[in-house]
């Protein structure tokens, strides 16, 4: 990797500071960022490292739970108050990548990750994201990418924690000149809005918490992550399920897919099939069909349409209770 | 709490920020803690710059840039080369360390992040020179093999323990998932977890069975026979001056015993020392500068500005061609440099004095590439019209133990072959058969991925080059450096201590050797050339991908009428992507005919893998006989039996036959087969199934086999050999053939090897290590035992002749009370040493057939919405000669089925069809199989003499990998009644074939 600068700031105002500086960038667990730096794909003149910022807490209060940006996976996954609270965003935590990982990879880190895209990891291919003109999943080997929203860009959105905090609600905090919050599923961006991007941080801004509002006992939820290798393995793709149940009917769904897209995908079309029927196999399976509707697979992809229709009806089983 | 008011500093700046973020109680939880902006700046850590690390409970100062890893800030500062690098990229966890207690990878720690956590190397672990529990249960259940992974696996492993004393399988499996072991060594580590948490140890079913005489055979035979077959004694002509046949294992004292490896200390505690590990005096540094385009003309190199900068040593620009030789060098006009045939071909390198200032060198050097057209596919290469790798034809000598076709074939466009065998009359018998199958077979290209990358140090010196290497053989790449250099083999000494896997990779020094004696030769240094994962998949070495079209032909009682095999696999640049002999010998048929292609495409050349060609050829074949039993109604197995014999109709005499008839029953109790169902029978989406795969290999004699004993006047004895331990156990194999003809104990033996001063061992390859060396060793010890015998004769007053070495000590065999203990005995030595260096004696007669046997039964689960396999169970029968060390033969044996798997289910190496570049050159995109699908192992050792040696060892590493994937794909088919012909069985390849698709 190039040289860097490296200076740790001590407070969240400071750490905003430092990253306003040009060609500053923020260095968290560095799972993600240390891999581009090997392979060339980002070069920083300046590295910010979060490590001694406060974020590093979970809190539960007043119906809501938020989590800090340097909370780890690991954190996440062990945490017997979201296990229940929010069991989906602990069952994707745990089934992200490996232990060591785990314990590195923060959840800010996690949500502003980019992506594993094979051409844009490589400093071989000048892709668009790369400032070149060229989507090379197009023509290329494509199996591991988008069957949606693929046309610019085909890259898949690779955080699965994304995928449970969509359907759980989320909105996440962000400090800088002026601080904001927004929901979480906005905060990701298409390529059609901003290639160079995919999380809406302007330089000089940085994830503090997400927070997550409490759900009602009446929400039953579910996430799945199916891969083919059992050790830590890149999801084909990734579903979680959130309904709002009045006995056997749902109220209100979301249904989000991940690694299918270049952001976390909210199944409109599915959610409505949920929404108003009553929750059994036949709708479940009306409702994954829905959720694969208008998919672009790519000339070697179509099997991830097959599959996250199997398992969008499995995950919306698993909600109620019926598993496969 | 972190809410509590009363540790909140305040602040009118610090309010307005939390009046802007997401509101509520929690958020202001989360930011309580946070505090005002220094009014002073930042300090700014700018170059390299004193650090102060918490390491292994000392505080350690290193001078390093910010940019600087943990991994090689321990590494290259501290020299705690116990933590590994293997992929560089996080995916591996060869460098896992604990940061205050918590496993974590180095490779992806910035050093200067960690100043203010205790950080906990393997070498700290357990101080003082004691082991870790934990490190002893590894020793006791040899968890490790190459040993590369070890030191990672066992900090994750201690990691678990500290903070769940008794874990269940599950979060054993859990903790180990980010530790890849390419050896395969899973069961034996989930094994030493339980030990050492004082639970029982999963057990891993491993039955040996032998056969019953522990006596010597009489004088002028040797026992021949197989557990649960006859077992006689047959005439062998045996040489008078030679050590004579041993009794069968249950007469012998150390052979055929579990032994926990000699070496295994040194894997646990991160003492070994792999060649990416060492640091010479003043040694330089090496990268490569690779070509990014697969086919181009090198138009220009300018190494100018690489030179310039401070710290670099010497540069070099590529003369030598990579790959295969053109017969008519006239036909391409490439100019000044080699042509490039394959993206990540090495254009030139540089040596400087830190890996930093290579890399920045390596990047300065200027290539001027004019780009041609290249073909990246096999279908698309042998199209007419595809761009040509090679203009005209070509050769290409084999690696050592494997790779490589024969010379001198004809070749047409980017086709290379036939390689042709024939017998009878195939058309004939095709047209008139009864019955016909035939199948399109599919396998794709595998990397090694050994966990140490190739690397090497050479140090080339006014007297002499001396060459540290990662290799599996010395000697070969002694061999390969004298040709190119031009120097005497005496003036070259090669040495491995330790080697993290090879697999077929590693046999010579490789392109990238040459490169770095070269820059040795011109900077007057050492120089190292380690390469990086990327670099280790795409250029030194795969198993070629094939392309099968298989016809059997049968009479209609099943009979086996023609077998008629056309074969197209690329190697990339290089040849050798042939699929061996299963289909031309495994039955023997009247009329045989295989006619195998090579194709060339711009990749990266294939080399030797684990049994070169025949998983691929027992894929095509075993699903085959499978459709003919299935067409024939006949059970699998039964026609399998029928058909494995000496000649079509005949008996099974042959050993490999009499021992893979024997395994077929045995695994069809234990797997359960005749409660097997229906193909495709079971209801519901989720199906299981078993399958049956068979394993075939040759026994391959090296008669570079020799070896040195010396026994000292101390009592201390020392084996010499050249030959090195690819992780198989090979050190601690020849102790206990020693140890066993002088009455002492494996460890009492010093067994020196890995270094080409010493008498020339094979190269560990092709199952044939123990084959050749274990005679040798024999040999030695009966050598310099006659000469201790003769002195001890003289002090007790007896004739030498009636001496033995036994149970610590030398005795009559007439009067056991007249006896010395072996260090008195060793007293009795004139002089200060006595030694013996023997060649290995030839074998005592032609084999009875053309190598040994075993077979495989796999159970998988298919989810058929998902296409998702799992393996469940694997049983294993294999006869491997007289087994020596059955500890280090289970590892091995579980290695090769975890290797087949990986092979069958996940790995694919992806290139880029458009630029021929590898997309997956790392190792989580590059999927290999981890802890949680290891499946249930069950295996079966047959103990099989033939009564050709005076050990009948044989080899242990190929047979285990030939016949995985075909038991799993027999399987499948069990369990979906759909064939998948291709590999990987992917969820994509098995959503295709159940949709009827064909291939993907």
């Amino acid at each position: 990797m190039k040289s860097f600068e490296w200076v740790q700031p001590e407070s969240v105002a400071e750490a905003t500071a430092a990253l306003a500086h040009p060609g500053a960038m923020a260095l968290a667990g560095g799972v993600d960022l240390l891999d581009r730096l090997k392979e060339r794909v980002d070069a920083p003149s300046r590295l910010v490292s979060l490590r001694r910022l406060p974020l590093a807490e979970i809190v539960e209060a007043d119906g809501e739970t938020a989590i800090g940006a340097r909370v780890t996976l690991a954190q996440i996954a062990a945490d017997p108050k979201l296990a229940r609270s929010h069991r989906i965003l602990a069952d994707a935590a745990s089934h992200a990548a490996t232990p060591q990982v785990r314990a590195m990879a923060t959840l800010g880190g996690n949500l502003a990750q980019r992506p594993r895209c094979w051409y844009f990891r490589s400093e071989a291919f000048s892709c668009k994201k790369n400032g070149g003109a060229t989507c090379f999943a197009h023509a290329g080997d494509n199996q591991l990418h988008a069957i949606f929203g693929n046309a610019t860009c085909a890259a898949t959105h690779p955080s699965t924690l994304a995928t449970a905090l969509v359907a759980l609600g989320a909105r996440v905090a962000i400090a800088g000149k002026a601080s904001r919050t927004v929901d979480l599923h906005g905060f990701f961006l298409a390529p059609e809005k901003d290639l160079a991007r995919e999380v809406d941080l302007a330089p000089g801004e940085l994830i503090t918490h997400v927070v997550v509002p409490k759900l009602p006992a009446t929400v039953k939820t579910a996430y799945t992550k199916q891969v083919a290798k059992q050790s830590f393995d890149w999801p084909i793709v990734d579903v979680a399920v959130a309904l709002r149940m009045d006995g056997g009917t749902c109220k209100e769904a979301k249904v989000v897919l991940g690694a299918v897209a270049p952001t976390p995908r909210r199944a409109t079309e599915a959610e409505r099939v949920l929404t108003g029927a009553a929750v059994d196999v036949i709708t479940a399976g009306r409702a994954a069909k829905a959720a694969v509707t208008g998919a672009t697979p790519l000339a070697h992809n179509d099997h991830k349409v097959a599959i996250l229709e199997v398992v969008v009806a499995r995950t919306i089983l698993a909600a109620i209770g019926k598993a496969v | 709490m972190a809410n509590d008011d009363r540790e909140q500093p305040s602040g009118l700046s610090r309010r307005a920020f939390l009046g802007g973020t997401a509101g509520g109680a929690a958020a202001l939880g989360i930011l309580a803690r946070d505090r005002e902006a220094a009014a002073a700046p930042l300090k700014v850590v700018s170059g390299a710059t004193p650090l102060a690390l918490k390491v292994n409970g000392a505080t350690r100062t290193v001078t390093v840039e910010p940019r600087a890893t943990l991994a090689r800030a321990l590494r290259d500062e501290l020299r705690l080369t116990g933590t590994k690098i293997g992929c560089d990229r996080g995916a591996c966890g060869a460098c896992t360390v604990h940061l205050d207690g918590v496993a974590a990878l180095a490779c992806t720690t910035l050093a200067i992040e960690v100043g203010d956590r205790e950080v906990t190397t393997i070498e700290g672990l357990a101080p003082g020179g004691k082991l870790h529990v934990l490190q002893q249960a590894f020793v006791d259940n040899d968890a490790m093999q190459c040993g590369f992974c070890t030191p990672g696996m066992v900090m994750s492993c201690a990691a678990l323990l500290a903070k769940t004393p008794k874990p269940d399988r599950a979060t054993v499996r859990a903790a180990c998932s980010g530790n890849l072991c390419r050896c395969g060594t899973y069961p034996k580590v989930f094994d030493a977890v339980m030990v050492a948490s004082g639970q029982k140890p999963e057990g891993w079913p491993l039955e040996v069975r032998n056969v019953a005489p522990s006596a010597a055979p009489p004088p002028g035979t040797a026992w021949v026979g197989i557990a649960g077959g006859s077992v006689a004694a047959e005439l062998r002509t045996i040489p008078e001056n030679e050590a004579k046949p041993w009794p069968m294992n249950p007469g012998l004292a150390v052979v055929g015993k579990s032994t926990p490896r000699l070496d295994g200390k040194l894997k646990v505690t991160g003492e070994a020392k792999y060649t990416s590990d060492l640091q010479l005096p003043g040694m330089l540094h090496a990268r490569r500068v690779v070509s990014p385009h697969a086919h181009a003309i090198v138009k220009r190199v300018d190494t100018g500005k690489a030179e310039k900068l401070a710290g670099v040593k010497a540069t070099f620009v590529v003369k030598r061609q990579e790959g295969a030789t053109l017969v008519d060098p006239s036909t391409e006009k490439s100019g000044t440099y080699p042509r490039i045939r394959y993206a990540g071909q090495c254009v030139a390198a540089v040596a400087a004095t830190t890996e930093d200032l290579a890399e920045e060198a390596a990047r300065l050097v200027e290539v001027e590439y004019e780009v041609l057209p290249a073909t990246t596919s096999l279908e698309g290469a042998m199209k007419d019209g595809a761009p040509l790798v090679y203009p005209g034809r070509v050769n290409m000598g084999g690696s050592a133990g494997g790779g490589g076709a024969a010379r001198d074939l004809a070749q047409r466009g980017n086709l290379r072959g036939p390689a042709q065998q024939s017998e009878g009359n195939v058309d004939a018998a095709l047209a008139g058969a009864a019955m016909k199958v035939s199948g399109e077979f599919r396998t794709q290209v595998q990397t090694h991925s050994p966990m140490e990358t190739h690397g090497i140090v050479a140090d080339w010196r006014p007297d002499k080059l001396v060459v540290y290497a990662s290799t599996q053989g010395t000697a070969t790449v002694r061999d390969e450096l004298a040709a190119v250099f031009d120097l005497p083999k005496a003036r070259i000494e090669v040495k491995c201590d330790f080697m993290g896997g090879g697999f077929g990779a590693k046999f010579g020094a490789g392109h990238f050797g040459v490169v770095a004696v070269e820059l040795s030769r011109r900077a007057k240094a050492p120089v190292r050339l380690v390469l990086d994962r990327r670099e280790q998949h795409v250029a030194v070495g795969n198993r070629p991908s094939t392309l099968q079209q298989l016809t059997l032909a049968a009479d209609r009682s099943g009979g086996l009428a023609a077998i008629d095999l056309v074969a197209h696999g690329t190697a990339g640049i290089g040849t050798g992507a042939g699929v061996g002999w299963a289909a031309a010998r495994l039955y023997p048929t009247p009329a045989v005919r295989t006619r195998q292609y090579d194709v060339f495409t711009n990749a990266g050349p294939g080399a030797a893998f684990r049994a070169p060609g025949m998983p691929q050829g027992m894929f095509a074949l075993d699903q085959l006989i499978d459709d003919l039993a299935e067409k024939l109604r006949v059970d699998p197995l039964d026609l399998r039996d029928r058909l494995d014999v000496d000649a079509p109709g005949g008996t099974a005499t042959q050993p490999d036959r009499v021992a893979r008839r024997l395994e077929r029953r045995i695994g069809a109790d234990k797997i359960g087969w005749s409660r097997r169902h229906a193909n495709g029978a079971e209801k519901g989406p989720i199906k299981t199934g078993i399958g049956i795969g068979t394993s075939m290999w040759r026994r391959i004699v090296d008669m570079d086999s020799a070896c040195e004993v010396r026994v000292a006047k101390d009592g201390s004895v020392q084996l010499r050999s050249s030959v090195m331990d690819i992780g198989t156990g090979t050190r601690t194999a020849l102790a206990m053939v020693l140890a066993e003809d002088l009455g002492l104990r494996p460890e009492q033996i010093d067994v020196h090897i890995g270094d080409t001063r010493w008498p020339i061992g094979p190269a560990s390859g092709g199952s044939k290590t123990l084959v050749g060396i274990t005679p040798a060793v024999r040999q030695a010890a009966h050598e310099v035992k006659a000469k201790l015998f003769a002195a001890v004769g003289k002090k007790l007053g007896v004739d030498a002749k009636d001496l033995r070495a036994r149970g610590g000590r030398v005795e009559s065999e007439k009067e056991p009370a007249k006896h010395l203990v072996w260090r008195d005995a060793c007293a009795a030595i004139a002089t200060d040493e006595l030694a013996a260096i023997a060649s290995r004696p030839n074998d005592w007669g032609a084999p009875p057939s053309q190598g040994y046997g075993g077979v495989q039964f796999a159970q998988v689960q298919v989810d058929t919405e998902t296409g998702v396999i799992r393996v469940l169970k694997v049983i294993t029968m294999q006869e491997c000669g007289r087994l020596i060390n059955p500890l280090a033969v289970h590892s091995q044996i579980n290695g090769g089925i975890i290797h087949g798997i990986s092979w069958a289910l996940f790995e694919d190496r992806c290139l880029d069809p458009q630029s021929g570049r590898v997309l997956n050159a790392n190792l989580d995109t590059y999927k290999v199989l981890g802890a949680r699908d290891v499946p249930f192992i069950e295996v079966v050792l047959l103990d099989q003499y033939v009564g050709l040696t005076n050990t009948d060892a044989h080899g242990i590493g190929e047979p285990a990998n030939v016949p995985t994937a075909a038991a799993v794909a027999n399987a499948v088919y069990n369990a979906i009644g759909v064939r998948v012909r291709e590999l990987p069985m992917t969820p994509r390849t098995v959503l295709a074939a159940l949709r009827g698709k064909g291939r993907v």
